[in-house]
C-alpha cells in the first residue's frame, strides 16, 4: 500500500509537469482549485484520468469524473485511495 | 419592439417578476432582482462618471453578477467589455488600456492578479465578491468599491440616458494576427438583429430553460443571455465545475430539464464520448445549436440518435456578424451527407461569395463569404486601418454606399441552395471554437530574447478541432541553446503564458537550426506541417 503523502506527491508532480508549469504556475497547494483557475481544461481532465488509471492501477468511470473528485490534489488523492483500499 | 437590449429585460421583468431569470453556481436571480440590481448598478456607474459610449470592463468568473453587470452597464449608456477571466495580466491589461477602461467590475483575486501595471488606466474597481466583515467605505471616494454600495441607489428605475439602436453595446476582443487582440464593436442593433431572428426561428417562450456554456467574452453567449431575457425564460450559466465534467453536465441537463443548448461542437463531442448519455437524459432538449467550428459528421449523427426529439442547427458566423447563416439539420439527409452545410442567410442578412477576381461566384465556384446587413460590426476599436480592410464598400453595386464584411472564410454554394464552408483565406484557426491567429502566437514566441524565428502550426484534431504546435529556431549565441530540451520548451510555454490565454499556448514545441523557406523567402509552412 502506498502512503497518502506519496500518492499526493505523484499527483502533484504530474499536474505540475503536464499542465501547470506550461501555464506559468510553478507550485500548487494540495487544496488549490485546479479547475477554477484554468490549470486543467476539458481535455486535460481526461489525460489526468488516464494517468491515474495507469499509475495507480485503478479504473475511473465516466460517472466518477466530477468536480468533487478532481477539483484539487487532496480530492484526487481521496478518489485514488478509496479505490486502492478496496 | 425593443431597440435597446435592456428593454428586453424591462418587458420580461414586468411580465414575470418572480420567475427565475439567471442561475449560476446554485444561486438564482428572479427577473425583478435582475431588473433592480442592474438599475442600481447603472446609477452607481452614472455617479462614477460613466456616460454614453464609455467602456466598462468585466473581469471575473461567470456568476449571476455577470448578467447584472452587463445589463447595468448598458442601462448607464455604457459599453461592456467582457475579458477572458483566464487571460494573463499582460493581455487583460492591454485590453483595458486599448479601449480606455476607467471602471472595472472584478473580484478580489482577479484584481490582485492584474497588478498595478495592468490597472494603470482604471480609476475605480467594483468588487463582486463578499467584503470582509466590519469593513465599511464611502461610495464614491474609494478607488475600490464593494458590491454592497449598490444598496445606496434606487432600484425601481434606471437612469435616463438618451440612446439609439446604433449606439455601441459591447466590445468582444478576439485574437489579432499582428500580435495584439482586437476589439470587435457591436451595437444594440447588431445584437438585436440576431436576437430577433433567433426568437422567431427557435420559437422561444417563457417556459424555455437555456444553458450558457460559452464564456461571456465569446459571442455564443449573446444568444443565451439575451434570448432568455427576450422570452422571459431562465438561463443557467455553466461554470467550470460543470463544463469540464461531461457526466455531471449530462446529469445537469436532465435534472434542470434544459430545453435549449448552444455550444461549440467539441463540448457536444465530449458529452457524447464521456457523458454517459442516454436518450432519457437528453429528453428535455428541444433545440440543440452549435457553432464556432466544424462538427464532425460522425459525432453529429450520434447526437441525432441520442436526441431524437431535438431540432439540430449548425450556426455559422464570425463575431463581426454574429450568426449570419444557419443550417437546420435534415435528419433524413444526415446518413448520406458527406459535408455539413453552413446553410442559408439569416433574416435581414445577405450573404454572398466573391471570387479572387472580384466577381460574384457562380454556383459550385469557391469565393470569400461576404456579409451585409444590420448584424455587421461597426469595426474594430481604435483600429481604423483594420476596420477598412475588413468592413469594405460593396464594389458590386455602386448605386448607393453600403458596407460589407469580408469574413476571410472561403465557401461554395451547393446545388441544394446551401453554403458550404471551405477553409480560411488567412492564418486564423479554430480550437474548441476559439479564434486563434497563428500570427499572434508567433509574435509571443518572437518576443522571447532567445528566439530568432518561430512558426505556429495547427494540427487537426477530431475532438477540439485543432491543436497548436510551434517550430522555433533559436539565436545561436543566445541564452538558450545550452539548456536541455524539456526546460527550453517549458521556458517558451511559460513566456507564452504570460502573454496569451491558455488555449493559445503551443502544446508542443520543436526546434530546428533554420525554418524551411519558400523561393520568395517566406517561411514554408506546407513543408513544416508535412515534417510534423
Amino acid at each position: 500500500m502506498i502512503e497518502t503523502a506519496e500518492v499526493k506527491d505523484r499527483i502533484r508532480e504530474y499536474i505540475l509537469e503536464e499542465f501547470a508549469k506550461s501555464k506559468g504556475i510553478n507550485q500548487i497547494a494540495d487544496d488549490e482549485m485546479l479547475t477554477a483557475n484554468g490549470i486543467l481544461d476539458s481535455m486535460g481532465i481526461f489525460r489526468l484520468v488516464a494517468f491515474l488509471e495507469d499509475t495507480f492501477n485503478v479504473r475511473v468511470g465516466d460517472e466518477e469524473i466530477t468536480n468533487d473528485n478532481l477539483e484539487s490534489v487532496d480530492a484526487i488523492e481521496r478518489l485514488v485511495t478509496s479505490k486502492t483500499r478496496k | 419592439m425593443a431597440y435597446l437590449l435592456p428593454q428586453l429585460l424591462k418587458k420580461s421583468a414586468q411580465a414575470f417578476p418572480e420567475k427565475v431569470a439567471v442561475w449560476a453556481r446554485g444561486r438564482s436571480l428572479s427577473y425583478r432582482e435582475l431588473e433592480e440590481g442592474s438599475n442600481q448598478l447603472a446609477h452607481l456607474l452614472g455617479k462614477l462618471g460613466v456616460k454614453k459610449g464609455d467602456r466598462v470592463g468585466l473581469f471575473f468568473p461567470k456568476s449571476v453578477e455577470s448578467v447584472i453587470s452587463m445589463l447595468g452597464v448598458l442601462k448607464a449608456g455604457g459599453v461592456y467589455v467582457p475579458l477572458d477571466p483566464q487571460a494573463p495580466a499582460s493581455r487583460a491589461g492591454y485590453i483595458l488600456g486599448n479601449c480606455g477602461i476607467r471602471i472595472l467590475i472584478t473580484n478580489r483575486e482577479k484584481r490582485q492578479a492584474l497588478g498595478a501595471a495592468a490597472l494603470a488606466s482604471v480609476e475605480h474597481c467594483i468588487l463582486t465578491d463578499q467584503e470582509e466583515t466590519g469593513k465599511a467605505g464611502g461610495v464614491l471616494e474609494d478607488a475600490v468599491l464593494e458590491w454592497s454600495s449598490l444598496g445606496h441607489f434606487p432600484l425601481s428605475y434606471a437612469p435616463e440616458v438618451a440612446m439609439t439602436e446604433g449606439d455601441l453595446a459591447y466590445i468582444l476582443y478576439t485574437s489579432g494576427s499582428t500580435g495584439e487582440p482586437k476589439g470587435v464593436m457591436l451595437s444594440h442593433r447588431n445584437a438585436l438583429t440576431f436576437v430577433d431572428w433567433c426568437a422567431g426561428e427557435f420559437r422561444l417562450s417563457s417556459d424555455d430553460r437555456l444553458c450558457n456554456h460559452a464564456p461571456l467574452h465569446f459571442d455564443l453567449s449573446v444568444f443565451d443571455i439575451y434570448n432568455a431575457l427576450e422570452a422571459g425564460a431562465a438561463v443557467y450559466l455553466i461554470t467550470e465545475d460543470l463544463a469540464l465534467f461531461p457526466a455531471s453536465l449530462a446529469s445537469f441537463i436532465e435534472s434542470q430539464r434544459i430545453t435549449i443548448w448552444y455550444s461549440v461542437p467539441s463540448a457536444l463531442t465530449l458529452l457524447l464520448l464521456h457523458g454517459r448519455l442516454t436518450a432519457e437524459k437528453m429528453k428535455s432538449l428541444r433545440v440543440i445549436l452549435f457553432a464556432g467550428e466544424v462538427f464532425p459528421l460522425k459525432y453529429l449523427r450520434e447526437l441525432a440518435e441520442m436526441a431524437p426529439g431535438a431540432e439540430l442547427y449548425n450556426l455559422y458566423g464570425p463575431t463581426e456578424t454574429n450568426v449570419c447563416t444557419f443550417y437546420k439539420v435534415e435528419r433524413d439527409r444526415l446518413a448520406k451527407l458527406d459535408k455539413l452545410p453552413i446553410g442559408i442567410a439569416c433574416a435581414n442578412t445577405e450573404a454572398f461569395l466573391i471570387t479572387d477576381d472580384g466577381w460574384l461566384a457562380r454556383p459550385g465556384e469557391s469565393g470569400e463569404l461576404c456579409v451585409r446587413g444590420p448584424s455587421v460590426t461597426h469595426g474594430y476599436w481604435g483600429d481604423e486601418e483594420k476596420t477598412q480592410t475588413m468592413v469594405v464598400p460593396n464594389h458590386l453595386q455602386t448605386a448607393f454606399e453600403e458596407k460589407i464584411y469580408r469574413t476571410g472564410d472561403m465557401a461554395t454554394l451547393g446545388a441544394d441552395g446551401n453554403f458550404y464552408f471551405g477553409g480560411r483565406r488567412d492564418r486564423m484557426i479554430k480550437s474548441r471554437g476559439y479564434r486563434i491567429e497563428l500570427g499572434e502566437i508567433e509574435s509571443a514566441l518572437l518576443s522571447h530574447a532567445a528566439v530568432r524565428e518561430a512558426a505556429a502550426l495547427a494540427v487537426p484534431d477530431e475532438i477540439v478541432g485543432n491543436r497548436i504546435r510551434a517550430v522555433v529556431c533559436l539565436h545561436p549565441t543566445g541564452p538558450m541553446p545550452g539548456v536541455d530540451l524539456p526546460q527550453r520548451i517549458l521556458a517558451l510555454q511559460q513566456h507564452c503564458a504570460s502573454r496569451l490565454p491558455p488555449y493559445m499556448i503551443p502544446e508542443s514545441i520543436d526546434f530546428c537550426a533554420e525554418l524551411p523557406k519558400t523561393s520568395t523567402g517566406k517561411i514554408d509552412r506546407i513543408k513544416l506541417a508535412a515534417a510534423g
